[in-house]
């Protein structure tokens, strides 16, 4: 007697629509970012085979139907059409027959969820397949790898979920703060980059697939990175400050701050912790030298130190070594 | 558009919507699947959002569209000239642009083209399109306006702002008007707000050339145009009351940046290159910003005069050239490893002509015997000419250059199934090319003309010039100081796999840094890492790790700026006494000083329900410095919960709570003389003036939202908080430690008053359907801001106090309210 699987292979080519679709596509080439994209691995499932993707929308017709607007499904089907080895669905969920004949048993097809019995290091190795290179370049050993995050973390390219990226959630930073929230909200802080009012994402300064820096940094230092923004602080000036130019972070907090411009703590404090030269820089100050009080001193009213030591980022001026000018 | 590799501009919202049209759409009121009704999680266990309704493309031709334009009318009340209100937003009251979205897309070979656009304001708007074709090419622009107000509530006594010649307004006489006639002006100012707008413009391409080679090219402008509170120093005028000068001027930002990003890629099934370049141009539309004083500045010598110092200078920041080449090798290895061996190079480079050393016309310094003949018998007094030219400087143009070059070897290994390898070396290197003399050829003087002439002006020997002859025991600085640094760090790491969705992990890191002219020449650090990533439960997700770090070095040596200054310079006679000790030798800067770290976090996410996560966050980090003096302790810790429930697609709703603590102890002390013992508790630096200062920062934050759909009505509110509280405090051993003796009468303690940042947001929002096409939201958006910044207590009252000019008026408390019409209409 046949068995299922005998069945399966003998089912006809699922794509009852005849060869006149097929013949139509061959005007164009498959886009080469799809030229090579075949039936995804999988291990839970050795003896599957493709069973192409009008199988799969007879029963996800609602899921096809999201996926259709996303720019995956605009370049799969096209490449579909014009390169008939290049399956759809099968891409990225792998074979499909055994979960066609046993659809509730876990791992017969590719999943990228919670409950979906599919590894995460194979999930992320179905969508590198794709996807290596360039920005994921240093994905594997990166911290998020070394989290077991899966690519379907901070993406879900089955909808369009959001603007730009076929992300999990509506924006960049709505998809990091799934995790980093505490981040975010210091993002509502007195002086803060303007994330939270959507001109920037936390993709500005961060490489979430892995760099080569410890905080997973676009470039390769602190500085660089702020630089991309910041141009005018790069200098190099006739009268550098030595922290300034060591990292922006000894006495910025990037993500946000209640001081002014995001420093990380209360002028003329912030610079009494390495300043003790004689004269000014080392006496301590109290209420007093307020606006108001008993006698009004500039090293703590409004911008203190910095309202005389204007450009503290550095000098470019012969008479500037204090940065005075 | 940058892509998470390489570039800025990741994003393009506004604070209308920082979704750029995602939170606006309507919910497919089907969900996800007609399989499986509840909604899925991620593996890391967040729920995914409900899906917005499909689009309803419609054909033309070979393609199919489907768009949507928003259009409203804002109206503003209440505080809505605040600067904070307006930080990064500019609500003009009428007509806006919500949100212009089109997509075209030509499904045979997969065509695509997009337009998205937003403009609540002239200064905040943004316009992208893009078209391509999917996995083939991609061709992109965008135009975006961003504003950014720096003060709300400023006073200019200056014309021309915005300008790089700042001048003098009411009256005034540059050098010559008293501390009330300066008052008088600045209160008849009109208030204003200070901002920046950055106007961006961009066009990138992405290409697949083959299905391995990849290439992109991105060229943008970042163009700024504004002004923001400055600076402008004239000495002491805490030292020298009715005299010297602190000026906030109103500084001219207008400068343009051009970004280029070139790049070639491979990925291959063994190799992957991955070759790019990033050139970036800036140029500041000015070289030079100059503005007059307005106060009259006189010797402190009975009997002598001093020519009117009227006007003040800056350099602004010099046009730069930056390059970077950089390449990825990855190779893939046996054992699911790969060894990637990545290498930059790249030129930081600036040679923009020096400004003078001084901008004074005539005579500057101190006329001892009334002759206002500058010389020997005369010797404070100088004649504007030697020093208000580029001939009066060792070079006319800056000429520096720093070349960096990085050099990063990485390996990751799986030997064993469970068992995951990994390690790295990495070289950064930064030189610096060239170092400045400050040396004038006219005089053979060295130095500089200080803060504008001033405080030559008041005290004689103060302008900033040794000479061999007329000045041998000035100290000032004659010489930059570069800042070469190397880097060398070494990872190694390995992961365990206790079960599929169990691991542990552990990393060591070794990074010794070795900046040339710093105290210390070499610092080490050593870290420990261990981490736990948890997904076996199955409703929760656990991720934890510690981090442990101990920063040594060699010696610290604070005297080594030394070369920088006259007393290295054959000639020079140390004063009487010996030169004063440059700094208390305990002091420990602490980007460099011995160092403890322990730093814990824990990101969690449970499954309370299908339908709702609660996920939290826990982080601590506490940083113990080996320092007397200077930073001594920086912890700072905070918990974070998050709650998300989504029962379905027409109910969404969340909230969270944060609560961050942060610590920061310092600690300094004054001099008693000034005299050469470097040693703390000497003579120099007595105990009796040590003091302790304390920052304690502790933030509250929390919010809910909702969005409900009941048919053709949609009901969404939301609500934040932020409340923040800061007590900067301090004790001291004596008033010897005080700027002043007396303020320490009552007590060896105080603090300041609090810095407060508290502001409450709501909106609420009621949406109906009119039709299938056409939608209508109504929506108001309230916010209170309560903001107490003590740098700026009593600046409201006057910005004129002495010879001091405040501009901003700092940060103000604000109520105000924004009703916005809505109408959404689909294409």
């Amino acid at each position: 007697a046949q068995t299922r699987e005998e069945l399966a292979r003998e089912l006809p080519a699922s794509d009852l629509s005849g060869g006149d679709a097929a013949q139509a596509g061959r005007r164009f080439l498959a886009a080469p970012g799809f030229a090579t994209a075949r039936v995804a691995d999988n291990p839970l499932a050795p003896a599957a085979a493709p069973v192409g993707e009008k199988m799969c929308v007879s029963c996800h017709q609602l899921e096809s139907e999201h996926f259709t607007h996303t720019l995956h499904a605009l370049g799969l089907f096209a490449a579909a059409k014009a390169d008939a080895r290049i399956p759809v669905c099968e891409t990225c969920h792998g074979p499909g027959s055994a979960h066609a004949q046993q659809p509730a048993a876990p791992g017969l097809i590719l999943g990228f969820t919670r409950t979906s019995a599919t590894p995460v290091a194979q999930q992320v190795k179905t969508c590198l397949s794709c996807h290596a290179g360039g920005a994921r370049d240093h994905w594997a050993g990166s911290i998020h790898q070394r989290n077991e995050l899966s690519c379907s973390d901070c993406h879900n390219p089955m909808a369009k979920f959001s603007g730009e990226g076929l992300l999990a959630r509506r924006s960049i930073n709505d998809t990091c703060a799934q995790c980093h929230n505490d981040v975010r909200q210091q993002f509502n802080r007195r002086s803060h980059m303007p994330l939270a009012e959507g001109q920037m994402s936390c993709v500005d300064c961060h490489n979430p697939h892995g760099s080569l820096t410890q905080p997973l940094l676009k470039t390769a230092t602190v500085n660089e990175t702020c630089y991309q923004c910041h141009a005018e602080k790069r200098g190099p000036f006739l009268f550098e400050h030595a922290p300034v130019r060591d990292s922006c972070l000894n006495c910025h907090t990037p993500h946000g701050s209640n001081q002014h411009a995001l420093l990380s703590a209360p002028v003329p404090f912030l610079c009494q912790q390495c300043h003790s030269q004689l004269g000014h820089p080392n006496d301590l100050q109290t209420p007093a030298s307020l606006a108001g009080g008993a006698h009004p001193d500039e090293r703590l009213m409004g911008r203190a130190c910095l309202t005389c030591h204007a450009q503290i980022h550095g000098s470019n001026a012969p008479s500037g070594p204090k940065f005075h000018e | 558009q940058a892509d998470s590799g390489v570039g800025v501009d990741s994003w393009r919202g506004n604070k209308l919507d920082p979704s750029a049209g995602a939170a606006s759409a309507t919910t497919d009121a089907r969900g996800m699947s007609w399989l499986r009704p509840d909604l899925r999680r991620s593996p890391g266990g967040h729920l995914y959002v409900c899906p917005a309704e499909s689009p309803q493309m419609q054909p033309i031709g070979e393609w199919e569209y489907a768009g949507r334009v928003q259009l409203g009318y804002l109206i503003t009340f209440g505080d809505d000239a605040n600067g904070h209100w307006n930080r990064y937003v500019k609500w003009d009251s009428g007509l806006i642009l919500g949100l212009l979205e089109i997509a075209l897309r030509r499904p045979e070979d997969g065509s695509y083209a997009d337009i998205r656009a937003s403009r609540i304001s002239d200064d905040d708007a943004f316009f992208q399109a893009a078209f391509g074709r999917a996995g083939s090419y991609k061709v992109e622009a965008f135009l975006r306006e961003l504003p950014n107000v720096v003060s709300g509530d400023a006073r200019s006594i200056w014309s021309g702002v915005g300008g790089n010649d700042l001048r003098l307004i009411g009256g005034l006489q540059p050098g010559r008007s008293s501390s009330a006639e300066v008052a008088a002006a600045a209160a008849a100012a009109p208030r204003r707000s200070l901002e920046v707008v950055r106007s961006k413009t961009g066009l990138g391409l992405d290409l697949y050339l083959t299905p391995q080679w990849s290439g992109y090219a991105r060229l943008s402008e970042d163009r700024r145009r504004g002004a923001r509170p400055f600076g402008g120093a004239f000495f002491y005028n805490f030292v020298f009351a009715q005299n010297a000068g602190v000026l906030e001027t109103p500084r001219p930002v207008a400068d343009s940046t051009i970004n280029m990003n070139l790049g070639l890629r491979y990925a291959g099934s063994a190799w992957r290159l991955d070759f790019g370049y990033d050139g970036s141009f800036y140029r500041d539309r000015y070289t030079r910003f100059d503005f007059d004083n307005p106060f009259r500045i006189a010797p402190s010598q009975p009997g002598a005069s001093a020519p009117p110092v009227e006007r003040g200078q800056f350099a602004t920041e010099p046009d730069n050239d930056y390059h970077n080449l950089r390449a990825s090798l990855t190779r893939r290895l046996p054992l699911d490893g790969e060894f990637s061996l990545s290498a930059a190079a790249g030129r930081l480079r600036q040679d923009d002509d020096l400004i003078a050393p001084v901008n004074c016309q005539g005579l500057f310094g101190i006329d001892q015997d009334g002759s206002g003949q500058p010389g020997p018998a005369n010797r404070f007094l100088y004649a504007c000419a030697d020093w208000n030219t580029p001939a009066a400087l060792s070079r006319r143009s800056a000429d520096l250059q720093i070349d960096t070059l990085l050099l990063d070897s990485r390996f990751t290994l799986q030997p064993l199934q469970r068992l995951h390898l990994r390690g790295g070396l990495r070289f950064n290197r930064e030189d610096y090319r060239n170092t400045y003399l400050a040396y004038n050829p006219l005089t053979g003087d060295y130095g500089y003309i200080a803060e504008n002439a001033a405080p030559g002006s008041i005290l004689g020997g103060q302008t900033g010039i040794w000479n061999p002859f007329a000045a041998r025991s000035i100290l000032t600085r004659v010489r930059s100081i570069p800042l070469d640094q190397q880097e060398i760090a070494a990872h190694l790491g390995a992961d365990w796999r206790l079960s599929e969705r169990n691991s542990l992990g552990a990393t060591y890191t070794f990074t010794r840094d070795e900046p040339s002219n710093r105290e210390r020449r070499r610092i080490d650090d050593d870290s420990l890492k261990i981490a736990w990533s948890n997904r076996a439960w199955e409703r929760l997700t656990l991720r934890a790790s510690y981090t442990w770090l101990q920063r040594g070095g060699d010696a610290y040596d604070y005297r080594l700026y030394a070369p920088a200054y006259s007393s290295s310079l054959p000639g020079f006679v140390a004063p009487f006494g010996g030169l004063p000790a440059p700094v208390v030798e305990a002091m420990r800067k602490y980007d460099l000083s011995d160092r403890r770290e322990h730093k814990v976090d824990l990101i969690a996410s449970y499954a309370l329900r299908e339908d709702m996560t609660l996920s939290a966050n826990l982080r601590g980090d506490f940083n113990n410095y080996a320092a007397q003096i200077g930073r001594q302790a920086y912890d700072t810790g905070g918990i974070s919960l998050q709650w998300d429930w989504q029962p379905g697609p027409d109910t969404q709703a969340g909230a969270y709570f944060g609560y961050d603590r942060s610590r920061l102890v310092m600690a300094n002390v004054n001099e008693e003389v000034f005299g050469p013992d470097p040693r703390l508790g000497g003579e120099t630096f007595p105990d009796t003036a040590r003091w302790w200062a304390y920052d304690k920062q502790r933030n509250r934050s929390a919010g809910a939202n909702l969005v409900q759909r009941l048919g053709r009505v949609k009901l969404d509110a939301a609500w934040n908080l932020i409340d923040s509280r800061g007590i900067t405090s301090f004790r001291f051993n004596s008033p010897l430690a005080l700027a002043y003796f007396e303020d320490g009468a009552a007590a060896l303690q105080g603090a300041f008053s609090p810095l407060r940042y508290r502001v409450d947001s709501l909106t609420l929002g009621f949406s109906l359907a009119l039709t299938p096409r056409h939608s209508l939201r109504l929506f108001d958006y309230y916010e209170r801001g309560r903001l107490q910044d003590w740098h700026y207590q009593g600046l409201q009252a006057g910005s004129v106090i002495d010879h001091r000019v405040y501009t901003d008026a700092g940060p103000q408390s604000y109520t105000a309210n924004l009703i916005g019409l809505l109408l959404d209409i689909r294409l």
